[in-house]
C-alpha cells in the first residue's frame, strides 16, 4: 500500500517536474529568439528612472534577464569620492531603479559593489549609491581588500590571461553592468568594458601592460553581464574620469542598453562624439573587443530601438 | 566626603581613559568630532597648542593644579589611570605584606634631569625628546600600536565570522621601530606600576615632575593632623605615590597625585586637604612646622627655575621661529597637511599617532629616518598603499597639539605638501608605446593632463607643478616598475594655485548620433 503510494507520488512528481520545467525552458528560448526583440535600446530626454523603465520595457522587461531566485550583481561605477552632480559615478537613482526591478523580477538577492579608486567608504557614501541601493533593497558588498577577490582564467586574453575578480561576481547567477559615460585621460573613454576595472583587484597590471588590450581581454571573461546599461544622464566630457568641477559635466539625459557590450559602448561613444570629438580608433579597446567576437560595432546590423521622451 | 570625591575621581579617570582609547580606535571613518576633545585636555598637547586654540585648556589645567595639586595625574592622564588599574590588578596576586606601599625618598636628581632633557629642547624648538616621554603621547603610541592592532585583529576575526556586515580592515603599515617602542614602553610602565604604584610618574614622567613643582604652590594640600593621627600607617600602605613620610608626618605634595586613597582609608580622619595659601604666610610665625626648611625652599627654587623655563618656552614660542637643534637631513619626508612646515612639525609634534590611526587612507606612518633623528616617530606620508584624499582633512582635525593645524576642506585642497616630478623615460606611454593615463585619472586638480604624443594616437602626461598639491595619487597609481611620478616634499608647505575653471560651450544635442 505504502509502496504503491510512493511510486504513484514519484511518478506524478516526475511528470509534474518535467511539465513544470519544460514550458519555462521553451518560453525562455522563445523569448530570446522572438522576432522583433531589440538588440540595443537608446533612450533620451527623461529622468534616470523614467528612461530606465522605457528602455527595459523595450528589451522585454527585467524578467528576460533575471530569473526567479537568482543571485544578481548590479555593478555601477563608484570609483570616486564625488557627489552625483559631478557625474564621476553612476547615477544613484538609476542604480536604485535597477535594483528594485531585479528584486521585482524575483531575484533572491541583489549585490552592489565597486573596487573604488578613492577611499572606499567615502566613495560609497558620497556617490549616494550606498544609500540609494540599500533603500532599494540591495546588499552592499565590500571590495577594498584583495581578500574579496578570486583568481579566474581568461583563456582568450592576449595580455591579461588571469585576473582576480570580485567574489560576488563569481558567486552570482547573473550580473548587470551599469557604467557612467565619461571621457578618460588614459582609456580615452570609459563605458561598459572599462567598467570591468572595478571588478578586478590589480588594475595597475592593466595600465602597465597595454591598457586598451587588457580592457578588451577582460571583457572576454566567461561570465558576461546579461545586460549593459550605460548611464548618460549626466556625462563628463572633460577632465575625466575624476573631474574637477561641475563645469566638466553636461546634462545629456540619455541611456544605452544592450546585452552586446561592444554595441552598447559603440552607441555610447557615437552619442558622446556629438559633444566632443571622439574617434572609434582612439578608443581602441572597442575594436579589439570586436575582434574577439564578443559583440559588434556595426550598429546597422542590429535591431535598434530609439526612444525619445 | 573624601569617599565620594574618590569615587568621582575614579569615574572621571575611567571615562577619560576609555574616551581617549576609543578615540584611537574610532578615528577612522572621518568621525572625529566626538573624541578629539578628550585629546586636547591633555597637558602636553595643551602646552604645545597654546597658540593654536588650547590656551584656555592650559589655563584651566594650571588653575586645577594650583588649586589641588597633581590631580591631572590621577584623573585626566590616561597613562596614570592605566597604571592605577595595573597596580590594583597586581595587588590581587600579591601577598598581604607585599601589597603594602612604603614611603620612599624622592629621586629628585633623576626627575629634574629628565624634566630638563625634555624641556630644554622644547625651548629651542624641538619636541623630539618630549615625544618619547609625554605620558599622553606614549599612551597614544600604545593605543595605536598595541590596542589598535589587537582591536584590528579581533575586528577581522569578526569580519570572517560575519563577512557581509563587518568589513575586513586592511592591516595598517607596520613600522617595527614604532611598535617596539610602544611595546617596550608599555612593559616598562606596567612593570613599574605593578611593583611600585606610581613610581613611573614620580621618577620618569616629566609632566609629573613639572606639575609636582607647580603643586608646591597649590592652595589645597593634603596634610596629616598630627594630633589625631595614631600612626596606624594605613595611609602609607595605601599611598601608591609612596610620598607619605609618617616619621615626619609629612606628605610630599610634589609627588602626591591626589588619588585620595589616604583620606578615604584613614579611620581617624587625620588626612585632609588643607588650605595653604593663608597659612604659608603664617608659617614663619608658627614655631614647630618644619625643623629642616631646606628641602622645601630648594624645592621652591627648583620650581621657580622650572617656571622660568616654561615661561621662556612660551615666550620663544610666541615670538616665533627658532631653528630646530639638529642638522637637517639631505632628504626629507612629506609632512601631513596642516603641518605648515617640517620645522613646525618637529617643534610641536609629540608623535601621539592620533593622525596615524585616524587617516582613512592609512598613508600616514611614524617616521623612521625621514625627518632625521629629531623627528623620529613623527607622522610622515607614504604613497605605497594609497594617497591623500582630496576631500579629506581628518589628520588636521584630530591633532591635539597644533602640530597639524586644523584646515577646512577648501584650505586643504590648496595646501601644497609637495610637488610631483615627472620622469618621462620611466613612463609606460614612453617605454611601451601604449595608453596608460593612470596618473591623470587620479589627479584631483588636473595638475596632470594627457596631451597628444607621437602619431599613434597616444597621449602622455603633462605636469603643471603650480597647481599640484602633492597628494600622491599619481605616485601611488603609477604602474611603471620604477615610478615615473614622484612627489617631492615641500619643507615649507605652500598654497597651490587654484585650478582654472574650464567652462564648456553648451552644445545642444537632440539626436543619438547613430
Amino acid at each position: 500500500m505504502e509502496r504503491r503510494n510512493f511510486l504513484k507520488a514519484a511518478l506524478l512528481g516526475s511528470i509534474a517536474g518535467a511539465v513544470h520545467l519544460k514550458p519555462e525552458n521553451v518560453f525562455a528560448r522563445e523569448s530570446k529568439e522572438a522576432p522583433g526583440q531589440n538588440d540595443l535600446v537608446a533612450v533620451m530626454g527623461g529622468e534616470p528612472e523614467v528612461m530606465y523603465k522605457k528602455g527595459i520595457a523595450a528589451l522585454g522587461g527585467m524578467k528576460a534577464f533575471v530569473k526567479k531566485g537568482q543571485k544578481v550583481v548590479v555593478k555601477p561605477n563608484i570609483g570616486w569620492d564625488k557627489k552625483p552632480e559631478f557625474a564621476a559615478n553612476t547615477n544613484p537613482q538609476l542604480v536604485a531603479a535597477i535594483v528594485k526591478d531585479c528584486l521585482a523580477a524575483g531575484a533572491s538577492q541583489v549585490v552592489v559593489f565597486d573596487h573604488t579608486c578613492d577611499e572606499w567608504q567615502a566613495c560609497y557614501k558620497n556617490s549616494g549609491i550606498e544609500d540609494a541601493a540599500k533603500a532599494a533593497g540591495a546588499k552592499i558588498a565590500f571590495a577594498h581588500d584583495e581578500k574579496y577577490y578570486k583568481e579566474v582564467d581568461l583563456p582568450m586574453g592576449l595580455r591579461l590571461k588571469k585576473a582576480k575578480i570580485h567574489e560576488s561576481i563569481i558567486e552570482a547567477d547573473v550580473w548587470i553592468n551599469v557604467p557612467v559615460l565619461k571621457n578618460h585621460g588614459g582609456a580615452k573613454m570609459t563605458m561598459s568594458m572599462k567598467n570591468y576595472m572595478g571588478i578586478v583587484w590589480d588594475r595597475g597590471f592593466w595600465h602597465a601592460n597595454d591598457l586598451q588590450q587588457c580592457i578588451a581581454d577582460c571583457a572576454t571573461y566567461s561570465k558576461k553581464p546579461v545586460l549593459n546599461i550605460v548611464d548618460a544622464y549626466r556625462i563628463m566630457t572633460q577632465n575625466g574620469p575624476k573631474g574637477k568641477t561641475t563645469n566638466d559635466v553636461v546634462l545629456a539625459k540619455a541611456m544605452f542598453m544592450s546585452k552586446d557590450i561592444v554595441a552598447a559602448d559603440t552607441a555610447a561613444l557615437k552619442f558622446f562624439n556629438q559633444f566632443r570629438e571622439m574617434k572609434m580608433e582612439d578608443v581602441s579597446h572597442i575594436g579589439k573587443a570586436a575582434k574577439f567576437n564578443i559583440g559588434t560595432t556595426d550598429l546597422d546590423s542590429l535591431k535598434v530601438e530609439r526612444i525619445k521622451i | 566626603m573624601y569617599k565620594f570625591l574618590k569615587k568621582g575621581r575614579v569615574a572621571v579617570s575611567i571615562i577619560i581613559t576609555v574616551a581617549v582609547t576609543l578615540a584611537f580606535l574610532f578615528f577612522s571613518n572621518r568621525e572625529t568630532d566626538l573624541f578629539n576633545g578628550f585629546l586636547k585636555i591633555q597637558f602636553v598637547p595643551a602646552l604645545l597648542g597654546i597658540f593654536t586654540g588650547s590656551a584656555l585648556i592650559l589655563g584651566l589645567l594650571t588653575i586645577l593644579t594650583l588649586l589641588f595639586g597633581r590631580v591631572y595625574c590621577s584623573t585626566i592622564c590616561p597613562l596614570g589611570t592605566l597604571q592605577d588599574a595595573t597596580s590594583r590588578t597586581a595587588s590581587l596576586f600579591k601577598s598581604k605584606k607585599s601589597r603594602r606601599f612604603k614611603y620612599s625618598s624622592p629621586k629628585n636628581l633623576m626627575r629634574y634631569l629628565i624634566l630638563g632633557a625634555a624641556g630644554i629642547p622644547l625651548i629651542f624648538g624641538s619636541s623630539a625628546v618630549i615625544a618619547f616621554l609625554d605620558p599622553y603621547s606614549n599612551y597614544g603610541k600604545i593605543s595605536s600600536e598595541i590596542t589598535g592592532r589587537a582591536e584590528q585583529f579581533v575586528h577581522n576575526l569578526l569580519s570572517s565570522a560575519f563577512p557581509d556586515t563587518i568589513f575586513f580592515r586592511s592591516y595598517s603599515v607596520f613600522i617595527a621601530g614604532s611598535f617596539i617602542f610602544a611595546l617596550a614602553f608599555l612593559i616598562l610602565v606596567l612593570a613599574m606600576s605593578a611593583v611600585r604604584g606610581r613610581l613611573y610618574c614620580n621618577t620618569i614622567c616629566p609632566v609629573g615632575t613639572l606639575l609636582g613643582l607647580v603643586s608646591k604652590f597649590a592652595a589645597f594640600k593634603p596634610e596629616i593632623n598630627r594630633e589625631s593621627c595614631n600612626k596606624c600607617t594605613l595611609c602609607v600602605t595605601n599611598c601608591k605615590a609612596e610620598c607619605i613620610d609618617l616619621s615626619k608626618g609629612t606628605i610630599d605634595e610634589s609627588r602626591c597625585v591626589g588619588c585620595l586613597n589616604c583620606m578615604t582609608v584613614c579611620k581617624k580622619g587625620a588626612v585632609t586637604y588643607k588650605y595653604s595659601w593663608k597659612k604659608s604666610s603664617k608659617a614663619s610665625e608658627q614655631p614647630v612646622v618644619n625643623p629642616q626648611p631646606s628641602p622645601a625652599s630648594s624645592g621652591r627654587r627648583d620650581a621657580l627655575i622650572t617656571m622660568g623655563l616654561v615661561g621662556t618656552f612660551l615666550a620663544v614660542k610666541a615670538v616665533g621661529k627658532v631653528a630646530p637643534l639638529a642638522a637637517k637631513p639631505k632628504k626629507t619626508g612629506i609632512a601631513p597637511p596642516g603641518a605648515v612646515s617640517i620645522d613646525n612639525l618637529k617643534s610641536n609634534c609629540t608623535a601621539c599617532q592620533a593622525c596615524v590611526t585616524a587617516c582613512p587612507n592609512g598613508i600616514i606612518k611614524p617616521a623612521t629616518g625621514e625627518y632625521g633623528a629629531d623627528g623620529l616617530l613623527m607622522p610622515v606620508l607614504s604613497f605605497d598603499r594609497h594617497f591623500c584624499g582630496y576631500d579629506c582633512n581628518v589628520c588636521t582635525q584630530v591633532c591635539p597639539n597644533g602640530a597639524l593645524i586644523p584646515l577646512d576642506i577648501e584650505e586643504k585642497r590648496l595646501t601644497q605638501i609637495g610637488k610631483v616630478r615627472f620622469n618621462l623615460k620611466k613612463c609606460i606611454v614612453f617605454t611601451d608605446k601604449t595608453d596608460c593615463g593612470a596618473c591623470d585619472e587620479h589627479c584631483p586638480t588636473k595638475a596632470i593632463t594627457m596631451i597628444p604624443w607621437g602619431d599613434e594616437g597616444l597621449f602622455i602626461p603633462k605636469v603643471n607643478r603650480n597647481i599640484c598639491i602633492g597628494c600622491g595619487g599619481c605616485e601611488y597609481v603609477c604602474p611603471a616598475a620604477e615610478k615615473a611620478m614622484i612627489v617631492e616634499p615641500n619643507e615649507v608647505h605652500a598654497v597651490a594655485e587654484k585650478p582654472k575653471e574650464e567652462k564648456q560651450e553648451k552644445i545642444k544635442v537632440d539626436e543619438f548620433g547613430f
